[in-house]
């Protein structure tokens, strides 16, 4: 196993890795910007290496300073947490040919999947469905044309190297689709230097559910359940849940095993992430693969009682999965609420500033509660990153009493000198809608706006 | 350390280069590699429609169809000397590529090279320099240990032009001693008779491992039009040297096929019974990967006018695996630039020119300009060179040199003696080198720099670049020494005498950029083939593969015991 490791992320994210660490005996550097600096989080850390000025890009996306900062403090190994560096095939690289494990899969691997039109390739190699459209880029507008008619209106394309809905086109009608096809083009070569679009076709609504994967180099390809993770607000995650109450248990086991050998047949290594679309007539699609660890992994540990950041560091450093992983069985319900430091009643605005008072109590009952965080009482929220200031997962043997679970904790907790999404996602829990299992992307049950996103969420 | 500590290079193309400048160059760029594209098509036409035509109606295919069906379905082919006599002319015939295609073809995941007479020029036969083109693309095969591959439709010498391409220490006789050097040399060569093969070209199978024939094929000394009394007793060079005979009663041939299709398949059923590529094993469990600053972007990087300067550290990032790249010896020799990246996920070593103004270090905070060898730089490159020869490293030379640095100075160094040894390195290194002339390629620096005469494994030439001992007004003021001042200017001071100086001077100027055209050069083989920038990165990554494909038969050494770790410890600076 590694001695020391550099977690290359900041927040809750390195905390919870370097909690993994310390369960391996692996002392954990930190890094950090300026603006960090001083942080409460980064006393869990052996070592800190400042990065540069605040901006993310000056500090925590320079690869060849994170990089350094590895190289300097003689670690063996980068976590990059999610976000940040962790999908980014030019930092894995950098890392190998510096001989620094980069935690998560090969660079070639990461960047085959972090392409639209390859990772459908190779899933649909693997044998699992993908949105119906075109096989691979569009050459011109009339093939668009042709995939259109035969996929049907409405279709969307969307940029190959893209993300963020930046060369994105929603199509209705044959008449818009040289038009668009133009526009999608421009943005995408503009954004991500390459025109390259395909098509798809266009599903609304639907839920969103992943599977989580766990791969190691020999030979085990194994998933620990699914995650349904339709709650959304723009394209973000507010709250997930294991299992999904959209699924029978047979279809879900079905789904999770051809995640499991799609991973496989693709040589993937670590933990992972299969996000499929169920369209309302219940199929499902494949969307993309995340290379990472996810903000939301916790419920499914929870479910299955995997330590999945420990097993991503045991792959990392080429040992096997451990056999209680390998026989790891699921029980019970878990649902995991990110608590932001936003405001919903003023359109989520970020809400930075000192805690005043910040106590989640996990002693509510019925069911069992875990609280991720990096912040306690007294500390600041910084104004210059991601809002996420806690996670709050609750597991119970059946559904009904995990969101009791989550209810009392939620009711519980004292968190002052911010505002949170906290009332939000009471109004969900106490909503019919969530408390039938009843909801897709469009819509936050309980929640008086509308989200009108489209089904692909970050997280 | 010896790890190879690859860093990104390069920025994207807007932070250096204003977008119109870009746009100018891109437009004046791909008109010439239009012009590229239009004169390819022409040559692999050959004779035309009538000709391949007759060709279909033996049952044929011809020798592009042959190839097509011979590749990996869906690799690219890349065709070497496509040029070769390329506007010229005999009698009143011209031969589109001097009647054969050659051309290094992915079969079964393993490169080879492929040598197919064009049977739709003059029936496949051998024009001027048609053995020389062979012999060019077996020593290719030879430098680099793979698979050769004859596809033999050859009616032999075309005769009338016989005394330029039979007798001399090139003729077509020499094509047999390479067969038996390749052999010797332990590489394999599998042929396949298709069609006619007399004289040399029946010579030309028979040395090879493994020998196909199809039905409509014959191997003969002298086909039946020169025995005597074969007219009398029906018989046909089929009789004489088909199958039948070659297979069954000489053993001259090992197998026969019914028809080109089948032989074709039967070949790469041969070549995958070879042992597969090293390449993936060199690559050190690192996968492919494309450069991070667009590779078709070179095209417009390059200014319209050869004099002006662009930035050699823009041209690598968009060569190598995700731009990065490792520089050796960065501080030293400024006007070269010279260090390692992956290209196909494969180590590469590059030595390419710096353009512009650089520091001299002979004289404390003076200029000079680059794309010159000075005395440092020369040092650099020749140390660079012999480490990658020590290591095994291929190495890429990217050409845009002006020639050695002249003059006083110049001399009392010793660059006569410095160039000296540059050569001698280059000359005697056995790792794979590739040449690419990316503008200019002057004078000794030409020479200096692995060209041609030196012997790389290929050497390339992109459709500006100009192979010359001195640009055309250089040559001018030289041959007119006599009748200038001491700056170049005319002395003359009568008009008519001073128009006709000028005049002169203009006629030796421009003929000499008339025969610094690339196609004059491809045409008489001073290059190997002639490739559009947008096509460069994918030649040099099928070209590492072809490096790295053979192994056991150069030195390959692992990274981590590179000489290069030597000369990048004595370059740190101390302290």
């Amino acid at each position: 196993m590694f001695r020391k490791l550099l977690i290359a992320n900041r927040g809750e994210v390195a905390v919870r890795v370097a909690r993994a660490c310390r369960e391996l005996g692996i002392a954990p550097v930190g890094v950090a910007s300026a603006a960090d600096l001083g942080a409460g989080w980064l006393e869990r850390m052996d070592e800190v290496v400042c990065l540069g000025p605040a901006a993310a890009r000056s500090s925590y996306l320079r690869r060849e300073a994170v990089l350094q900062a590895a190289l300097q403090t003689r670690c063996a190994a980068v976590h990059p947490g999610w976000g940040f560096l962790a999908e980014d095939p030019a930092f894995a690289s950098l890392c190998q040919q510096h001989g620094v494990t980069f935690v998560g899969p090969d660079a070639g691997l990461m960047e085959r999947m972090g392409r639209k039109a390859p990772a459908k390739a190779a899933m649909r190699a693997a044998g699992v469905a993908v949105i119906p459209g075109s096989e691979g880029v569009l050459d011109s507008a009339s093939e668009a044309t042709a995939g259109a008619a035969e996929v049907g209106f409405p279709v969307i394309l969307k940029a190959d190297a893209g993300g963020g809905g930046r060369g994105m086109r929603r199509v209705d009608r044959a008449a818009d689709l040289e038009r668009r096809f133009a526009e999608a083009t421009a943005e995408a070569e503009a954004a991500f230097g390459s025109g390259a679009l395909y098509l798809e076709k266009y599903l609304e609504g639907g839920r969103h559910i992943e599977v989580q994967l766990l791969c190691d180099g020999h030979g085990h390809a194994i998933h620990l359940g699914e995650r349904d993770c339709s709650i959304q607000r723009n394209h973000q995650k507010l709250l997930e849940e294991s299992p999904s109450p959209a699924l029978d248990r047979d279809r879900a086991a079905e789904l999770g095993a051809s995640a499991a050998r799609a991973a496989g047949s693709l040589g993937y290594l670590g933990a992972g992430t299969i996000e499929f679309l169920r369209s309302e007539e219940g199929a499902l699609y494949f969307m993309e693969m995340n290379t990472r660890l996810q903000v939301e992994h916790p419920v499914s540990e929870l479910v299955s009682g995997v330590d999945i950041v420990v097993e991503q560091l045991r792959v990392a450093a080429n040992e096997a999965l451990a056999p209680r992983t390998l026989a790891a069985r699921r029980s019970g319900h878990a649902i995991e609420c990110r608590i932001n430091a936003e405001d919903p009643d003023r359109g989520f605005r970020p809400s930075p500033g000192r805690l005043t008072a910040f106590d989640l109590p996990t002693d509510g009952g019925p069911g069992t509660v875990r609280v991720d965080t990096h912040l306690a009482a007294g500390e600041q929220v910084s104004p210059h990153y991601d809002s996420l200031i806690a996670k709050v997962i609750a597991h119970a043997p059946t559904r009904a009493a995990a969101i009791e679970t989550m209810e009392r904790a939620l009711a519980a907790a004292r968190i002052e000198g911010v505002a949170t999404t906290i009332p939000l996602h009471r109004a969900v829990l106490a909503s019919e809608a969530f408390r039938a299992g009843e909801y897709d992307t469009r819509a936050i049950p309980g929640f008086r706006a509308t989200a009108g996103a489209p089904a692909e969420a970050r997280g | 350390m010896a790890r190879v500590p690859l860093a990104e290079i390069g920025r994207p193309r807007d932070a250096f280069l204003d977008q119109q400048s870009y746009e100018r160059n891109l437009e004046h760029m791909r008109g010439l590699e239009q012009t590229l594209e239009e004169r390819r098509a022409q040559v692999a036409q050959g004779w035309g429609e009538k000709y391949l035509e007759r060709v279909h109606q033996k049952g044929k295919l011809s020798a592009r169809e042959r190839i097509d069906r011979l590749k990996d379905p869906g690799s690219r082919v890349f065709e070497v000397l496509t040029f070769v006599n390329h506007g010229r002319v005999f009698g009143k015939l011209e031969c589109p590529g001097a009647g054969v295609v050659c051309a290094w073809v992915r079969v079964h995941d393993r490169w080879t090279m492929v040598i197919a007479n064009d049977n739709t020029v003059a029936s496949g036969s051998w024009w001027p320099q048609t053995p020389e083109k062979i012999q060019r693309a077996q020593q290719m095969a030879l430098r680099l240990r793979l698979p050769v591959i004859y596809l033999v439709d050859c009616s032999g010498l075309f005769l009338p032009e016989q005394s330029r391409s039979f007798p001399g220490r090139t003729g077509a006789g020499h094509i047999f001693k390479k067969n038996s050097e390749l052999s010797a040399a332990g590489v394999p060569q599998i042929a396949g008779v298709f069609g006619d093969c007399i004289a040399g070209g029946g010579y030309m199978p028979i040395i090879s491992d493994r020998v196909y024939m199809t039905e409509q094929a014959y191997m003969v000394i002298a086909g039946a039009a020169l025995i005597k009394g074969a007219k009398s007793l029906h018989l046909s060079s089929l009789d004489i040297g088909g199958p039948e005979v070659h297979v069954h009663q000489s053993a001259c041939a090992d197998v026969r096929v019914p028809d080109d299709e089948t032989a074709l398949e039967r070949i790469r059923d041969e070549v995958a019974k070879l042992p597969g590529s090293g390449a993936d094993f060199y690559r050190h469990g690192v996968a492919a990967a494309e450069p991070a600053r667009p590779a078709k972007e070179l095209c417009g990087l390059f200014p319209k006018d050869h004099r002006m300067t662009y930035e050699i550290e823009e041209v690598l990032a968009r060569l190598v695996d995700r731009s990065q790249f490792w520089e050796l010896l960065p501080d030293r020799g400024r006007e070269m630039f010279t260090g390692v990246g992956r290209v196909g996920g494969l180590y590469v070593g590059f030595v390419a020119n710096r353009q512009g103004i650089v520091a001299d270090p002979e004289h404390h905070s003076a200029k000079k300009p680059a794309g010159i060898l000075y005395r440092e730089g020369i040092a650099k490159i020749s140390s660079f060179s012999r480490a990658c020869e020590s290591d095994g490293i291929p190495i890429v030379w990217l050409q845009d040199i002006s020639g050695f640095d002249i003059g006083v100075e110049a001399e009392r160094q010793g660059l006569l003696g410095y160039g000296s040894n540059l050569i001698y390195t280059n000359s005697t290194n056995a790792t794979p080198m590739f040449t690419v002339l990316l503008r200019k390629a002057s004078g000794a620096g030409y020479y200096a720099m692995a060209g041609l005469p030196y012997e790389p494994v290929v050497q390339l030439s992109t459709t500006v670049a100009r192979q010359s001992v001195m640009e055309g007004r250089t040559l001018a003021i030289a041959a007119y020494n006599t009748k200038l001042d001491d700056d170049f200017e005319v002395l003359a001071t009568d008009p008519k005498e001073r128009a006709e100086v000028e005049a002169g001077m203009r006629e030796v100027e421009a003929r000499i950029e008339g025969d610094m055209s690339p196609y004059q050069s491809a045409s008489q083989m001073d290059t190997d083939e002639l490739v559009g920038f947008g096509e460069l990165r994918p030649w040099l990554v099928a070209l590492a593969e072809m490096a790295y494909q053979a192994t056991g038969h150069r030195r390959i050494k692992n990274p981590r015991i590179w000489s290069l770790h030597d000369t990048e410890a004595l370059s740190e600076p101390r302290g």
